[in-house]
Order: C-alpha cells, then structure tokens, then sequence
C-alpha cells in the first residue's frame, strides 16, 4: 500500500510509472513533475488505495453510472526533502531533526480516470520551479501513517474535461483555499461546484459546455462570498485601473476567479512578484501594477504557482479581461474609487506632508483592523507612541483600505512616507473615508462616530516625535514569501 | 452622535484641531470633481462587469485530447 521512491534526480520520477497503474497515467504525471519540481524533492511516498473525497464525490455522480468501470481509489503522493526516510516495514516517516512538517512539501492526488488525472493538490510554491515571490497560501493538514503534517500551499487540480472545465476547477481552488483559510466557509467538493453552478442538475456531460462568468459568480453567491465581478473595457487599450484593481485585491490575499475570453480560459491568480526597482527619476505618479514582473497563477493545464508576464508573449496578464473577486461582506468601499481619491489624498498635504505627487508610487490593498493593530506592534519602534495609541484604540470596522505611499528610493528598500488607513465600509458619496492619514511628522485623525462630520471635534493632527528613520516599514503581511528550495 | 462617547480628542491624547483653511481646496475638489468621477466610474465598471458576464469559458470537448500527447500539458479549457 505504501511505496517510498528515493529521487537522486529528476530523471529519477520515471519509476512512477513502475509503482502506479496506468489508469493514473503515471508517465504524464512523472513528466510534469520532472518540469515543475525542483531538486529539493528527494522522497516520494506513494500512498495507494486512497479514499478522495473530491474524486468520490465525482465518481458517485458520474464514474460509477458509466459502463466503463473505474476504480473508485486514488493514489496520494507525498513530496519530502533528502532528510526524511521510510522504515518500510515499521511503516513509519523519520526526519532526522525529529520535525516532519518542515520537511513535507506536500501532496498530489492521481485519480484512476485515464485523462487528466492530477486531482486535489497542496504543494508548497518553495519547490515549485520559477514560482513567484510573494503567493496566497493557507495551512492545510495532512493526515498520513498516522502523521499529522502541516503544508502552507494553495489547492489545485486538473479539469476532468468531461465533467468538470477549468472554470469549475477554478472555483473549486478558490473555495477550497476560503474553507482552510477562514473558519466561516465550509469545504466543497467538485461535483458540489458543478451543482452550484446551475438552477437544476445538469447532468451528464452538459457541466463539459463550460461556465459562463455569470455562473461562476453564482457558485461564489452559494458558497456564502460577496463576488464581484470587474471586467476590463476591451475597447481602451489603456484601461490601467483594471489592473490596478487586480493587484489591489490579489495583494488583499483574496485568490481571483480570472478569466480570458481570447482564450475561453480560466485560472486562478495567486500572488505576484515585483520587479527589480528602477531609479528612474521620471516624474509621473506609479501604481504597485507598474511595479509588478509576474502573477502567480493555478492554471489547470500547468503545476500550480505557474508565473506569467505582466505582458508579453502568447500568455501574459494581459490576456485577463475579467476577473471575480470573491469578498467578505463588509467591503463596500471599492477599488475602482481609488484612482481618483488617490490623487486628492495630496492635497491633504497642507495637513501632512506627503512626498511629491509626481514622484510617488501607490500601492492600496485590504487588510482587517487586527491585522493592521499586529502589523503596528510588531514595529512599534516606527511610531510615535501617540499615533500608536491612536491606530490601537479607533473603533475601526472589521475590513480597512490601506493606501501606502512611496518615493522611488523608498519603493527600492521596502519602505513608504506615508499611509492613509480607509474604512473600508465607508459610503462613495463620503468626503473623508479615513481613519487615519499619517507621514513621518504628521498624523490626520478621523471620528467616525457621526454621519454628519464636525470639522472642530471630529478631526484631529498629531505632531509627532522624530522617530530617527528613513520610512515605515511596506506592510506585506497578507501573502506568504516564497522560500525557494 | 452619541453623547456617551468619549470623542476623539478625549480617545486620542496629542491631538490638535485642523485649520479649517487648509482643508478647503481638499473639500472643494472631492465634492466639484472626485465624488462624482468615482461614482461614474463605478457606474461604467458595473455596465462592462454586466456585458462580460454571459461570455463562456469553453472550447468543444471534442477538441481535448483522450490522452496526453506531448511533454507539455494539454490546453485544455
């Protein structure tokens, strides 16, 4: 039932084909490993006669109905790294620090259905070949020999292309990534999205015609999220503040639902890596999007944590024309008012100095307050004890926007000038959606607690001290950076 | 408001009022240019998110391969 392969190389994956029936189409799998992995992989047990229930609940609603049998088991491998051993007979997993966890990579479920077999997988994107630096993550559990193994990854699968397509595999990734991530969503399988997809059962082969975009927000809609949807406008080729909003929401660490029409595809995007700074010293305002080399995405034609160009070649960000994102209730602030707040925001700076609007880059996300108040104390040197005190005791509503404002120079070194917190339940028509807006000398504090604000006694400033340093910290708290292996 | 409440200058030690002057070219161009530019911006995203929502994630199943054929995956859809 249990078969350790040890890997010198990755030439050495070809033995999958020696230890795992055909119907799971071993030499395919072994091909994409060998691309997709890197040599830190040097274990894999092969676990048989696995029960999935994402493949079960398929192989109860259509497999089992069909005249060609198929198993109804899976196999499972598990990836480690070269200090991990098997006793095959005490069937027992060692590492040599006695910490099994930190030397998992996770799993791939192979399903026995002779096309596209890679089924439920969490691999962590630090042995993923080309993954990107910064990627939306979750702990998963894995239960094996009696182990209790913890992996930082995102779900992925293949379509299973007669009943299922990428758009649903898409969905699945994504609600499967809610329900680890956050306690308030349960766990779905795939025939599950298949259902929610449509008003009635579609039955045989019908879910295979694909998903429109509007049924894709309808599985969201059922599985208890607020989607929205923003589309690009195809007629203007220099619609930036969609891209704009991409980055915002993905840097929020909320997976996006993308999909490319050109292409009639769909993928999950799952995190970004920067580009190497550039001193440009060209006046004009940059957003985080003018800053970003790839994203991240769970394609379900490639391993997952593929990386595609922000533009360029025949697969690049720019084939996205639209994309869901699949949010929590309380966010009614929305992204697409931020390229036009954004600007205003300087002329606060009679307030609080701020950089010089043409030579600022502009990066904006959400975070929750908690979140924020943890990221504030774990750099509380960089704050006056003031403004400290401040962030810890507004009342602020669960959701905040965070716009952070950079230099070039500071952009370089993970640093900002200045920060405006935003409730991210504030209303379009509100003249001063903060709660705070702060630089280095400077703090702009906002009441929320009357519709009708009062200039004298609902908005304070706070001189404040000289702390000694150059910038804030960049707040990257809500995707987990790569640790390549 | 509630008149419980603290208030701000009381839950915020440090704090100073704003000169009003400073904030009127801010006032002025949220409520003479930003507010309404976002509300028409969030009005057109709306009207394109509507037309993108019945375009199709598909191609013909007849067109996927029964097996892997090549070293590189499948374009599948």
């Amino acid at each position: 039932m249990y078969t350790w392969m040890t890997l010198a190389s990755a030439a050495d994956l070809s033995q999958l084909d020696h230890h795992i029936d055909a119907e799971y189409t071993p030499k395919s799998v072994a091909k994409k490993l060998a691309v997709g992995l890197s040599d830190a992989v040097k274990g894999i047990l092969i676990e048989r006669n696995y029960i999935d229930k994402d493949y079960r609940s398929t192989y109860y609603n259509f497999y089992a109905k069909k005249g060609r049998q198929y198993r109804s088991d899976c196999v499972r491998l598990h990836f480690f790294d070269e200090t991990v051993s098997f006793d095959d007979s005490a069937l027992k997993l060692s590492a040599k620090d006695g910490h099994l966890s930190d030397h998992y990579f996770g799993f791939m479920v192979l399903r026995p259905t002779g096309v596209a077999t890679i089924g439920r997988s969490v691999v962590t994107p630090d042995v993923r070949r080309g993954a990107s630096r910064f990627i939306i993550t979750a702990d998963h559990k894995v239960h094996v020999l009696g182990h209790t193994l913890k992996i930082h990854g995102f779900p992925s699968m293949d379509q299973h292309i007669d009943i299922a397509v990428c758009a649903h595999a898409t969905c699945w990734s994504i609600l499967r990534h809610y329900s680890e991530r956050y306690s308030i969503y349960r766990e779905y399988h795939t025939h599950d999205i298949t259902m929610l997809a449509q008003q009635f059962d579609p039955g045989g082969f019908v879910p295979a015609r694909g998903l429109a975009l509007s049924q894709a927000e309808r599985v969201f809609q059922e599985a208890g999220t607020y989607p929205v949807i923003v589309a690009r406008d195809i007629a203007n080729l220099k619609d930036f503040s969609f891209y704009r909003q991409l980055t915002a929401y993905v840097d929020s660490g909320f997976p996006l639902f993308a999909a490319m029409h050109n292409k009639g595809h769909a993928m999950a995007v799952v995190g970004y890596d920067w580009r190497t700074p550039l001193n440009t010293g060209l006046p004009g305002m940059r957003y985080s999007w003018d800053e970003i080399k790839t994203l991240a995405v769970v394609d379900d034609n490639h391993l997952p944590y593929l990386s595609i160009p922000a533009d360029g070649g025949h697969y690049s960000a720019k084939d996205i024309d639209s994309f869901i994102v699949a949010l929590p209730e309380k966010v009614f602030y929305p992204a697409d008012a931020f390229d036009t707040l954004v600007p205003k925001l300087f002329k606060l700076g009679k307030v609080v100095q701020l950089p010089p609007q043409d030579k600022a880059i502009i990066r904006y996300f959400i975070t929750t307050g908690s979140a924020f108040r943890r990221f504030v104390r774990s750099h509380e040197s960089e704050f006056d004890p003031q403004l400290l005190a401040a962030v810890m005791k507004l009342p602020f509503a669960q959701f905040l926007w965070i716009v952070e404002i950079a230099t070039e120079s500071q952009w370089a070194i993970n640093q900002i000038s200045a920060r405006a917190v935003i409730d991210a339940t504030a209303s379009l028509t509100e003249h001063y959606p903060y709660w705070i807006l702060h630089g280095r000398k400077e703090a702009l504090i906002f009441g929320r607690e009357s519709v009708d604000l009062d200039l004298q006694n609902g908005m304070g400033v706070l001189t404040m001290a000289d702390t000694g340093h150059f910038g804030f910290s960049r707040m990257d708290t809500n995707l987990r950076p790569t640790r390549t292996k | 408001m509630d008149k419980n409440k603290p208030g701000l200058f009381k839950l915020v030690e440090g704090l100073k009022p704003v000169d009003a002057s400073a904030l009127e070219e801010y006032e002025r161009e949220m409520t003479d240019e930003a507010i309404p530019e976002i509300i028409k911006d969030v009005e057109k995203r709306r009207m394109l998110a509507a037309e993108s929502r019945q375009r199709r994630l598909e191609t013909p199943t007849t067109d996927k391969p029964e097996t892997p054929t090549t070293d590189e995956p499948e374009q599948s859809k």
